[in-house]
C-alpha cells in the first residue's frame, strides 16, 4: 500500500472565521512521503497556526518546529503521561489542568513528587507561543527547553532527561510514535523537547466574550458594568497588563509583602541582580477566573482580594514598581464601585471554548 | 663524499618530501581532513588530579579540586589567507569532563588547508538557546551525564569548579564551588576565544592533524579578574563576580603544540 501524502494544512472549525489572519507555514511533508516501502506508514501532516487577529505576532519559530498532526498529538501523551516522572505517577497534566487553564486547583503550591512541595503556584498553560520568557522568574527563554525544569525538579517530577529518554525508547509505542512524528524518527531529547513545544504552541485561548467583544462578533455583547470595568482596566492596569495577552512580557514587583518563609526572591534568582529582587512576570490575564489562587505564591484566594490588595496592601520597598507609586500613595485607589466593574470584567476573560477544547483534553 | 651517503640522503629527502612534511608549504593540499583538540588540563603548569592538593596562588589560598568541567564550543579554523572555516554549528559543542576523562574532540572533515587561528567559545550562546529544541541532537543528555545542567533553569553550566580551600584566614578545609553560566535572557556569559598557532596546521586528504592544548585551571581565580574564595566560596549566579569568572576562564587556554598529518592518540 502506498501512503498517500497530505499537503493541505489542516482546519479547524474556528480557523473558518473569516478575520482571522492566516499563517501558513511552509508545508514539510514528513516520513510518510519519503517512505515508499513501509506498509502501514502513519500519515503526517503539517499543522497550521492561527494568529488570532487581535493578538500580536507570536515569537515562537514555527520554523524551526513545525507542528504537525504527529508531532503534536505526540506531545499531548507525553503531557499527559506520568513516565516522565520518577515515581511514574506526576505527568505535567497533574499540575497543569484544563478546566482550570491548566493551572493546579485547589493548590496555593503544586505538590508533585512525594507530595514535596515547591514554593510557587502553578501559572496557568496558554497563548505560550506569544511569551518570551517563562515562569515567574524567566527561568527560560525558550518554550522548547521548559519541560527540563519540572521533570528536573526534585519536587516536581524528581527525574532526569537522560532516563525519561531511555525509559520512552524501551517503551513499546514510543518509538514508532517519535519515529512516524518527525523526520529522524530518533527518541532523543530533540525530539521529545520538539513534540511537547508543538503541543503547548498550539495552545491558544482567544475565544473570549473579550475577544468576541473586540472582534465586533457574536456573542460579544458587553453590559454596561463590564464596558465600565474594561475603561477602568484601561486606565490602572494595562500600563503593566498590556496588550491582548494581558502582559508587557516584563518583570515587576508589584508590592506584594515578601513571605519571609518563602523568601522567595524572583527574577533576582536568575539575574543574581539586586535590582531584580522581588520582581515576577506579569502574569496574563486570560481566564483569570479560573485560575485561583494568585500570584507567585498563590496568597490570594479571590479577584476581589486582589483588587483589596492594589488598593490598599501594596508595600514600598527599593523595587516597587514606580507605576505603583502615583499621587502620593501606593498601590492603586479602586472604589468598591469600580472594584465590582473591574470583577465583572476579568470575567469576560473566561474562554470555555478552550477550557473544554478536545484537542488539548487528557480523554 | 661516499656515494652511498649520497645516495641515502637524496632518497631519505625523497622519501619524506612524498610524505606530509610541516615544512613544505609548495605541496597541494586537497580534499579534507580530521582535526582533533586535546584539553590537557593542568593547574598552575602541574597536572590537574582531581582530589590531589595544588600549590599556593598568589592570593596564599590551597585548593584541592574534585570537579572540573567545561562546555566548549562554535569551533571554527582560519586560515593563513585569513579565511574562517566555521565548523557546523549544530555538531559544535562538547564537553570537557575530567571525572570522566574527556579530554579530546575530534572535528571532522575540515576542508584542506593551512590553519593559523583556531577559534571557540566556552559555553553556550544566545542563539543556540534561542534555538530552542532544534538542533539539540542529544546534547543534553550528554551534559545532564556530565552536571552541566542547571535544573532550576533550563541552561547550561558552561563551567563546574569545585573543591575545597583552605587560606591564611580558613584554616578548615572549606567546600568551594563555582558554577558559572548565562543567567537567562539577563546576563549572557558566553565568551569567545582565539588562538594563535605557532605553526601552520596542516589539514587535507590522508592529512589529519591535532592541537595540544593546555590549561591552566588556576586562572579561573587569578587572571585579568581576582576571585578570592575566601570571601565568597560558593559563586553561582552573582551579577558581579559570574562574568569576571567568565572572563578568567577564556584565559586558561594556551596552544602547547601541534601534530601535523598525525593526529594525536
Ligand atoms: C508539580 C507540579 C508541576 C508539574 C508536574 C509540572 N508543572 Fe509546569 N509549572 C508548575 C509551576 C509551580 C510552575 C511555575 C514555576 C516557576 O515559576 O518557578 C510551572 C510553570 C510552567 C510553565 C511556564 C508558564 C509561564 O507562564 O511561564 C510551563 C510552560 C509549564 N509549566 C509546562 C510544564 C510541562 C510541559 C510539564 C511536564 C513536563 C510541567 N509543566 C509539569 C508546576 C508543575
Ligand atoms: C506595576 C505593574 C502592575 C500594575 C499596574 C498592575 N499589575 Fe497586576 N500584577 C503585576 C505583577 C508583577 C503581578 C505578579 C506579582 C506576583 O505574583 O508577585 C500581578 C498579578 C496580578 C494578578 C494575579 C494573576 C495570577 O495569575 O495570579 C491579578 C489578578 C492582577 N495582577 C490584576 C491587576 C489589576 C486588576 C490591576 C489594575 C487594578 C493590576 N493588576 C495592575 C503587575 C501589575
Amino acid at each position: 500500500m502506498r501512503p498517500v501524502c497530505h499537503g493541505q494544512v489542516a482546519s479547524y472549525k474556528e480557523m473558518n472565521i473569516s478575520n482571522y489572519i492566516k499563517f501558513v507555514f511552509i508545508a514539510i511533508l514528513l516520513v510518510s512521503c519519503s517512505n515508499d516501502d513501509t506498509e502501514y506508514a502513519p500519515i503526517n501532516e503539517p499543522l497550521e497556526f492561527v494568529n488570532p487577529t487581535n493578538f500580536p505576532q507570536a515569537t515562537y519559530n514555527f520554523e524551526a518546529n513545525p507542528p504537525t498532526k504527529l508531532g503534536f498529538e505526540l506531545g499531548k501523551k507525553l503531557f499527559y503521561d506520568g513516565k516522565l516522572s520518577s515515581n511514574g505517577f506526576i505527568s505535567c497534566g497533574f499540575c497543569h489542568e484544563q478546566a482550570f487553564a491548566f493551572t493546579h486547583h485547589g493548590h496555593q503550591f503544586s505538590h508533585g513528587i512525594d507530595d514535596l512541595e515547591g514554593t510557587r503556584n502553578t501559572p496557568p498553560i496558554q497563548n505560550m507561543a506569544f511569551l518570551n520568557e517563562f515562569a515567574w522568574d524567566g527561568a527560560t527563554n525558550h518554550l522548547d527547553l521548559f519541560p527540563i525544569i519540572p521533570i528536573t525538579n526534585e519536587v516536581e517530577m524528581g527525574e532526569t532527561m537522560t532516563n525519561v529518554i531511555s525509559k520512552l525508547q524501551s517503551d513499546p509505542d514510543y518509538p514508532n510514535e517519535f519515529q512516524a512524528a518527525f523526520e529522524d524518527g530518533e527518541v532523543n531529547s530533540e525530539n521529545f523537547l520538539k513534540a511537547l513545544g508543538q503541543f503547548m504552541a498550539m495552545m491558544i485561548s482567544s475565544n473570549s466574550k473579550y475577544d468576541k467583544y473586540i472582534r465586533n462578533e457574536e456573542g460579544g455583547n458587553f453590559s454596561e458594568l463590564e464596558k465600565q470595568g474594561l475603561a477602568i482596566f484601561q486606565q490602572k492596569c494595562n500600563s503593566c497588563h498590556s496588550t491582548e495577552l494581558f502582559t508587557d512580557n516584563s518583570f515587576r514587583n508589584n508590592g506584594l509583602p515578601p513571605n519571609p518563609q518563602l523568601n522567595d526572591l524572583g527574577r533576582e534568582e536568575v539575574s543574581g541582580a539586586s535590582t531584580d529582587r522581588y520582581k515576577f512576570k506579569v502574569p496574563s490575564l486570560r481566564n483569570i477566573e479560573k485560575t485561583a489562587p494568585y500570584m507567585h505564591d498563590g496568597r490570594l484566594g479571590t479577584l476581589m482580594s486582589v483588587l483589596n490588595f492594589y488598593d490598599a496592601g501594596v508595600s514600598d520597598s527599593e523595587t516597587l514598581d514606580p507605576l505603583l507609586k502615583n499621587d502620593n500613595r501606593l498601590g492603586i485607589g479602586l472604589s468598591l464601585e469600580e472594584k465590582n466593574a473591574l470583577v465583572a470584567f476579568l470575567t469576560t476573560l473566561t474562554d470555555e471554548t478552550y477550557l473544554n477544547d478536545p484537542r488539548f483534553a487528557e480523554y | 663524499m661516499n656515494s652511498k651517503i649520497v645516495f641515502t640522503v637524496v632518497f631519505s629527502f625523497l622519501l619524506f618530501s612524498s610524505c606530509s612534511d610541516d615544512d613544505n608549504d609548495s605541496e597541494e593540499l586537497t580534499g579534507s581532513g580530521e582535526v582533533s583538540i586535546k584539553f590537557d588540563n593542568g593547574f598552575a603548569g602541574n597536572d590537574l588530579v582531581l582530589g590531589a592538593t595544588n600549590t599556593a596562588n598568589t592570593n596564599g589560598e590551597v585548593l584541592t579540586i574534585t570537579r572540573f568541567s567545561y562546555i566548549v564550543s562554535n569551533f571554527s579554523l582560519v586560515n593563513d589567507m585569513g579565511e574562517e572555516y566555521v565548523f557546523p554549528k549544530d555538531d559544535s559543542y562538547f564537553i570537557i569532563n575530567q571525572e570522566l576523562e574527556d579530554d579530546n574532540i575530534v572535528l571532522p572533515e575540515i576542508p584542506a588547508g593551512e590553519y593559523t587561528t583556531l577559534k571557540f567559545g566556552v559555553g553556550v550562546d544566545q542563539e543556540k538557546y534561542l534555538q530552542g529544541a532544534e538542533g539539540q541532537g542529544d546534547f543534553l543528555e550528554k551534559a545532564e551525564a556530565s552536571n552541566m545542567m542547571w535544573s532550576w533553569q533550563a541552561g547550561y553550566k558552561f563551567l563546574n569548579f569545585e573543591g575545597n580551600f583552605t587560606s591564611e584566614t580558613v584554616t578548615e578545609a572549606t567546600e568551594f564551588k563555582i558554577h558559572m553560566g548565562s543567567h537567562g535572557s539577563s546576563l549572557d556569559n558566553y565568551k569567545e576565544v582565539s588562538l594563535a598557532l605557532p605553526n601552520k596546521l596542516r589539514v587535507g586528504d590522508e592529512i589529519d592533524s591535532s592541537i595540544h592544548l593546555k590549561i591552566d585551571a588556576s586562572k579561573i581565580l587569578v587572571a585579568t579578574n581576582n576571585i578570592q574564595l575566601t570571601e565568597k566560596s560558593v559563586i553561582m549566579v552573582d551579577e558581579v563576580k559570574s562574568p569576571q569568572i567568565a572572563v578568567n576562564t577564556t584565559e586558561m587556554f594556551v596552544v602547547d603544540h601541534l601534530h601535523n598529518g598525525d593526529a594525536h592518540d
